[in-house]
Formats: structure tokens, C-alpha cells, sequence
């Protein structure tokens, strides 16, 4: 269905924005959560299905350690939170090499945990990488606390009054996850075990339910030790107060190359963006209702940006930007001739002529936002089934794959890899970490154990190396001749039937910003209050201002 | 206080296995640490990728792939790629002088040729030189099976294998291929392979993950005081 309704020949083809736009990393770098987003996706499905969530087991004691459980019920199926609060002394918190320190720890359980499977859990979630899961879990997950503002909630709750909004509102969670893994991480369900339930075939919509219930227990062990601490005089945090918090959460350099990793899957996600803004533009006129929808979405996104603060060099202008273009575009729209032909077209031309990059991609959520009936079923494209395009096809004659490269890749084959500031970095994984990390080419050692994220030079390497060959040639003989380029042959090949599929920058080149690539995926999943912290890692907020389970149903689940 | 970065960021897509015991582990799992052992003994990241595929495959069809793919690994690592690859004719593909196939080799390059002049096709048969571990081929004649519409059948000195018939064909196949290192014969039937169900989840020999992981660690840097500096948080997690 998406690939037809991608065609050259649709409606909405006029309408769309050229890869070679959408896909340059500082555009990715100003992305912004749309109601196409992963947690959208699912809020949107609990809502309309009328998922129960309930609370069975609350067995945590007097110093905050114990588990609960968090069973949610969804059309004959249910997946069961189970977290387990820790005692966590705060210098325990600051040294982190040791690795069982978190606040709590969570997983995902496929069904309901037996008293059995608790104790098996209790074994291995807690020390979480070094322990072991089965595929009746779907996610492992650890968070820490806010120190700041958990002991202020819980310090105001036990004495009766409820804490102050300023507080929560600089903060905006009680806890911050530091990793939730899914996708047959430490042994859990493979993303193929599960991906063929409706519920779960749009991507990360597991990792989603996982965040959305740690959500819940981070005001419930807040609220619990507010009971602890002040007996009856404790009281609960107040409904539209806790509405405010999300779940915080840390990314950094390990995020990074999943985009680069997955390009069938970028490009759905891109894709599906992408289609919606062209369907929004292309309808002819506007109704009442979006115009109105618009100016709520509008001034949520200015909320949002007087909210949203950072202390980073990069991040800091980007927000005056925001703010600026906001104000700007709040202005417009007030004035907006919506009687004129396609004035949703017009309206976006308007903004890429007078907004910033990030007013731009701003403008882009706030105009889907009026048109979930319009744009959301193409949260139904955004999974990918991987395997096929894991094929190569051999048979493919020299002359095309060269023509895909032009055509596709002409980004990377223009630029000059001999200059040092070209190749300046080099990606590798670090044998302390295991993680993904970013080097200095000139002066740090390991340049021989790079990984292949540099596409564009793997691109160009493979376009030097097809000079020389004839054109009537197969494939299938150069990666004989060339088993180096088999890996980027896989990927042009892909990028031939999938447009989106490639970032089309540099990323080994010396002013790259890894936090680029991160707040691409991020805001894909639906995360605001994008706070970078270095150029490779940042704080996230997710699910802010949504329903919480006991509010299924009420407004926010759009 | 430590000077490393807290690590409050751990990402998604490293994945090395570190203990010291036979576990079961997930399709992702054996994926991404054969891959990486692959490219830790020296193939290229595609091929690499290619030596995942196949270990993912046979694991999920309840063969101990990874320990197949381990010990094939330890004795071709390190080969120069004209030593692993073959010489591809119409008809016969030979083995390096003095060497066997790589089985990852051969089957990504059996791919790669299906439906040209020199790969195998419907009603013909193909010679092949001394094949490592030939069992490593079957995920990818499985892959060109079904493409094709066509059935197999393996021979060698002293043994035949159908890959027709569903998973007790798979089983018995893998039986009687598990440790040869033999030329083979390749011949190509037409019809509907039968697919392979998915077999039992299978428990992956801690000897196995750790030689695996050993080269897989390969791929890995000794971090460096500033490549740790801006991974992560180096404040505390305290705010």
C-alpha cells in the first residue's frame, strides 16, 4: 500500500520534499515529534481498543525497595510491567561503575508473571546486563531518580501541600531511564517473534508501553514515599500536576548508528512523514475545524519552546530560532487566507521562505497535527521487514548499480575524502564499553577497526572502484573481485526502491553532530524537550503532558 | 569518585555476550555476535553480515549454527580472501590451491550468481571444490530454493543430502554434513521447496559464545581518555 501510494504518479508526488532536503543531518537535527510518532502511535491505539491497565502487585516496603506489577489488558492479550524499586543510596548513585546501581529496574513480561517467574526476574533484572532474560520478556529497562525533584515531591506530599509546579516544570520527571532494550536484548523475544500482533507492528511500540508504565510507577513510588515519610498527613500529587511529568531519559553515542544500520526502516519512517505532509498540502482547501486545530497544536508548540530549555552552544540559538519562528508563525496563521487554493501549500511555502530550519520542521508537526483522519494511517507503514532487502541481486548489471550511485548518492560522491577535515573522525566500538564511539582520526589510535558508518566513502570508494569496470558486467562478479564493497553494494541496492534510506552527509567529517542523529530517532519516537548535553549525548523527556493509565480514555490520547 | 563518564547513555546496538555459561539465545543475539566474530576473524563487513544471516538461519530452524560457524572461523581466519573464495566457471567453481571453501564464501557467492550463466540453475548440476563445513551452505541454498522454485540435492564421496522435505530433510541433511570437508556436487531440481518450520530453541555451548565472543572482540578499541570524555554524562547523576 505505501509503496504505491509513493508513486510518482500519486496526488500528493507534487507535494513531497526531495531526499536530498529532508535527508541532510542538520535538517535531521531539527526534527520535532509529530503525532506519527511511536508513542503517539501507541496512546492512539490504547485509546480507541480500550486497554485496561491495573496495578495487582504493590509489594514495596518502608525504604522504597520491593516490585509491583503493571498489567495491561489489550484484545485477549496482556503485558505485565514488572519493576522492582531499589534503596539506592545517593553516593551509590554518582559511582556508577557499579553496575547494579539504579533506582529501579524494569522488563516487559509476555502475559502475567507467576510467582515463579517474579523470582527468576528478581535474579537478573536488577543487575540488568550482566543477568540473563527469556523470550517471555520483551524489554529490560533501568531509571534513576531526579534526586532534586523526587525529594522534593515526596518531601511536600508527605507534609500535606502539594510541590511547586515551578519545580516540576524545570525538571519535568520524577526519574530518568539510562537504557530500555528490546529486540532480543539479553536473551528477550525477538522483534520477529512479536512483530506479527497489530499492537506491536509499528516499531518500538514495546520500548513505548515499557516507558509509558514506568511513568506511572515513578509518581507511585514517589506518592508511596511520601506515605512512608509522613503517615496520614500524606496526600497524592495532584492529577493535573502529575500530567506535567514525563520520564526523562539519557541517550548518547551508542543511539547514534541505529539510523545509519536500518535504512529500510528510516525510510518508512521518513517516508510516512514525508507522505503526510504532502497529503496535508494537497488537499485543496481547509475546514474549520483543522484551521482551529491548527492554532491548538500552535499554541502547544509555543508552550513547548517557552518551556523547553538548554545550556548547550548548539542547542541555545536553535531554541531563539524556535522562538522567534513561533511567534512569527502564530502571527501568520491569525492572518492566514485560508479561502486561498491549497492553503495548507501555501502556508507551508510561506515558512520555508521565512522560517529557520527549526521553525520549518516545527511548522511540519503543527500542520499534521489537525489531520490525524488524513495522515494516520501511515503509522502503519513505518515497521519494515528487513530480510528482503538483505538479498543482493547479482544478476544487477555494472551500468545500473553506477546509475543508482549517481542518482542516489551524488551527495557522497561529490564530496573530497583526502581532505583531513573530511575524515576526520572514525566510528568504532570501545572494548571497555562495548559501545559505539567516535574518534579523532589524527591523533587517537584504532582507525583499522572502523566501522562502516561512513556510507558516503564507503559510496565513493565503490563508485572509484566501478570506473574500471565494464558496464555489461554483473554484480555478481565485482563482489567476487571486491568482497569490500559488498556491504555498501547491499545498501545501494536498498537506496535504489527506497529514497529516504541514506543520511546524505558526511559522518566521519569534523563538524558532524552525532546529537543530530540522535534527535532524528528521538523525535520519531515522540520525545521533547531535546537538551544536548555534549555534541554526542542529550536529555530527553517522553510522554509529558499525556494521559496516565487511570486516564485512558480522557483527553490527550490523540 | 570515578573520572569515566557515567554511562547514564548506554545505547541499543553493541551486542557482545559475557558469561561464563550455555544459554539460549535470541536470533538477534547469534546474529550480531557471529557477525561480529566473522569480521574479527578477518572477513569484510558484508560477508560478515552474510556469516550472521547463516548462523541466525540455522538457529532458528533448532542448528547449532554458531558453534558451526566457530569452527570454521578458527581455521580460516586470517586467510587472505583468494585463499577463501572460488574460482567461478560454468559448471565447476573451484577451491583455492591448497585450501577448502569458505562456506560463507561459497554460499554468498551461489546468491549472488543464481540466474547467471555460471551459477546453478533448474536441471543442471554444478561441481564444487572442497567445501569447510558445508552444512554453513544450507541457509543460503534454502534462500535460493525458494526464489527459484528449485530442489537440491548435495553429494560428495561417500554421501548424499536432500534439502527437500521439510525439517526432518533439514535434520537429516544437517546430520550427515555436520564436520565434512569434501567436494561436493550441487544439482538443482525444479519445484516448491517445502519451508523449513522454525526448530526447538536450542542451548548455545558456553565454549561456543566465549570463543565466538573472543573474536568478536577483535573488532573492538582500548577506549582512550578522550574518546571516554564525551560519550556520556561526566557529571553525577545526582541533579
Amino acid at each position: 500500500m505505501f509503496q504505491s501510494a509513493h508513486n510518482a504518479t500519486s496526488p500528493t508526488a507534487p507535494f513531497r520534499r526531495p531526499a536530498s532536503q529532508v535527508m541532510q543531518l542538520e535538517r535531521m537535527g531539527c526534527s520535532h515529534p509529530t503525532r506519527l510518532s511511536f508513542l503517539r502511535t501507541m496512546l492512539r491505539r490504547l485509546h480507541r481498543e480500550n486497554w485496561t491497565v491495573d496495578r495487582p502487585v504493590w509489594d514495596v516496603d518502608d525504604t522504597g525497595s520491593g516490585h509491583a506489577v503493571y498489567r495491561t489488558r489489550c484484545g485477549g492479550r496482556t503485558y505485565s510491567l514488572v519493576a522492582f524499586a531499589h534503596d539506592l543510596p545517593d553516593d551509590m548513585r554518582s559511582d556508577r561503575v557499579i553496575a547494579t546501581a539504579w533506582d529501579a529496574t524494569f522488563t516487559l513480561f509476555d502475559g502475567e508473571p507467576t510467582l515463579a517467574d517474579i523470582a527468576r526476574l528478581r535474579d537478573n533484572v536488577p543487575i540488568q546486563e550482566a543477568g540473563r532474560i527469556s523470550t517471555r520478556e520483551l524489554t529490560l529497562a533501568r531509571a534513576n531518580r531526579s534526586v532534586r525533584l523526587f525529594h522534593h515531591v515526596v518531601d511536600a506530599l508527605s507534609q500535606g501541600r502539594q510541590p511547586d509546579p515551578a519545580e516540576i516544570a524545570d525538571i519535568g520527571y520524577l526519574m530518568r531511564t539510562t537504557a530500555v532494550y528490546g529486540s532480543g536484548k539479553f536473551g528477550a523475544a525477538d522483534r520477529s517473534d512479536i512483530a506479527d500482533r497489530p499492537e506491536l507492528a509499528a516499531p518500538f511500540q514495546v520500548e513505548m508501553l515499557t516507558v509509558w508504565l514506568i511513568r506511572a510507577f515513578t509518581v507511585d513510588i514517589a506518592e508511596h514515599m511520601a506515605m512512608v515519610k509522613g503517615g496520614n498527613r500524606a496526600i497524592s500529587l495532584d492529577r493535573n500536576l502529575r500530567r506535567t511529568l514525563g520520564v526523562g531519559n539519557s541517550t548518547g553515542l551508542g543511539m547514534a548508528p541505529f539510523i545509519v544500520r536500518h535504512p529500510v526502516l528510516l525510510n518508512n519512517w521518513m517516508m510516512a512523514r514525508e507522505e503526510a505532509l504532502a497529503r496535508v498540502r494537497a488537499q485543496a482547501g481547509a475546514t474549520q475545524s483543522t484551521i482551529a486545530g491548527l492554532r491548538v497544536a500552535l499554541d502547544t508548540t509555543i508552550q513547548n519552546a517557552a518551556c523547553w530549555t538548554s545550556r548547550h552552544p548548539v542547542q541555545v540559538p536553535k531554541l531563539a530560532d524556535l522562538r522567534t519562528d513561533v511567534r512569527l508563525l502564530s502571527d501568520t496563521v491569525k492572518a492566514w487566507d485560508f479561502d486561498q487554493p491549497h492553503p495548507w501549500d501555501a502556508l507551508w511555502r510561506w515558512g520555508q521562505d521565512a522560517l529557520s530550519c527549526e521553525g520549518q520542521e516545527a511548522l511540519l508537526s503543527v500542520m499534521l497535527e489537525p489531520h490525524g483522519d488524513l495522515v494516520d494511517d501511515l503509522a502503519d507503514c513505518m515497521g519494515a521487514d528487513e530480510a528482503p532487502s538483505f538479498c543482493i541481486n547479482g544478476a544487477m548489471r555494472v551500468s545500473e548499480l553506477r546509475a543508482i550511485l549517481e542518482q542516489h548518492y551524488g551527495w557522497a560522491l561529490s564530496i573530497d575524502f583526502t581532505t583531513p577535515e573530511n575524515i576526520a573522525r572514525f566510528w568504532y566500538v570501545s572494548e571497555e564499553k562495548l559501545e559505539p564511539r567516535l574518534g579523532e582520526r589524527a591523533t587517537e589510535d584504532g582507525a583499522t577497526l572502523e566501522q562502516p558508518l561512513c556510507i558516503a566513502r564507503l559510496a565513493a570508494e565503490l563508485d572509484d572502484t566501478l570506473r574500471d569496470r565494464d558496464g555489461d558486467e554483473a554484480v555478481a562478479a565485482i563482489l567476487l573481485a571486491h568482497p569490500e564493497h559488498r556491504y555498501v553494494i547491499r545498501r545501494v541496492q536498498i537506496a535504489q526502491n527506497h529514497p529516504y534510506a541514506e543520511v546524505q552527509d558526511n559522518l566521519i567529517a569534523a563538524a558532524m553532530l552525532p546529537i543530530d542523529l540522535l534527535r532524528c530517532k528521538l523525535s520519531f519516537f515522540g520525545a521533547t524537550r531535546f537538551d544536548p548535553r555534549s555534541d554526542r549525548w542529550v536529555r530527553i523527556n517522553l510522554f509529558q503532558g499525556t494521559p496516565f493509565p487511570d486516564e485512558i480514555g480522557l483527553e490527550g490520547m490523540q | 569518585m570515578t573520572i569515566a563518564p557515567h554511562d547514564q547513555t548506554r545505547g541499543d546496538s553493541a551486542q557482545f555476550i559475557e558469561f561464563g555459561q550455555s544459554a539460549s539465545l535470541s536470533r538477534n543475539e547469534v546474529a550480531s555476535l557471529c557477525m561480529k566474530a566473522a569480521r574479527g576473524a578477518g572477513l569484510s563487513w558484508g560477508l560478515a553480515e552474510e556469516a550472521g544471516f547463516a548462523a541466525e538461519w540455522l538457529v532458528h530452524h533448532g542448528i547449532d549454527g554458531p558453534s558451526h560457524l566457530y569452527a570454521h572461523l578458527d581455521q580460516a581466519q586470517g586467510r587472505a580472501w583468494c585463499d577463501l573464495c572460488p574460482t567461478v566457471t560454468p559448471g565447476e567453481w573451484r577451491a583455492p590451491a591448497g585450501y577448502a571453501l569458505c562456506p560463507i564464501a561459497l554460499g554468498a557467492t551461489l546468491c549472488d550468481y543464481a540466474g547467471l550463466p555460471e551459477g546453478i540453475k533448474v536441471g543442471s548440476s554444478l561441481k564444487i571444490g572442497t567445501v569447510d563445513h558445508p552444512v554453513l551452505l544450507i541457509p543460503f541454498l534454502a534462500g535460493i530454493a525458494v526464489s527459484n522454485d528449485i530442489l537440491f540435492d548435495i553429494e560428495w564421496a561417500g554421501g548424499t543430502a536432500s534439502l527437500e522435505g521439510g525439517h526432518e530433510a533439514l535434520m537429516q541433511a544437517v546430520s550427515v554434513l555436520g564436520g565434512q570437508r569434501v567436494p561436493i556436487k550441487l544439482t538443482a531440481r525444479f519445484g516448491k521447496p517445502q519451508a523449513a518450520k522454525g526448530g526447538k530453541a536450542l542451548s548455545i555451548s558456553a565454549e561456543t559464545i566465549a570463543a565466538l565472543n573472543s573474536l568478536a572482540m577483535r573488532t573492538t578499541v582500548p577506549s582512550s581518555e578522550s574518546s571516554r570524555a564525551g560519550a556520556g554524562s561526566t557529571t553525577t547523576d545526582n541533579d
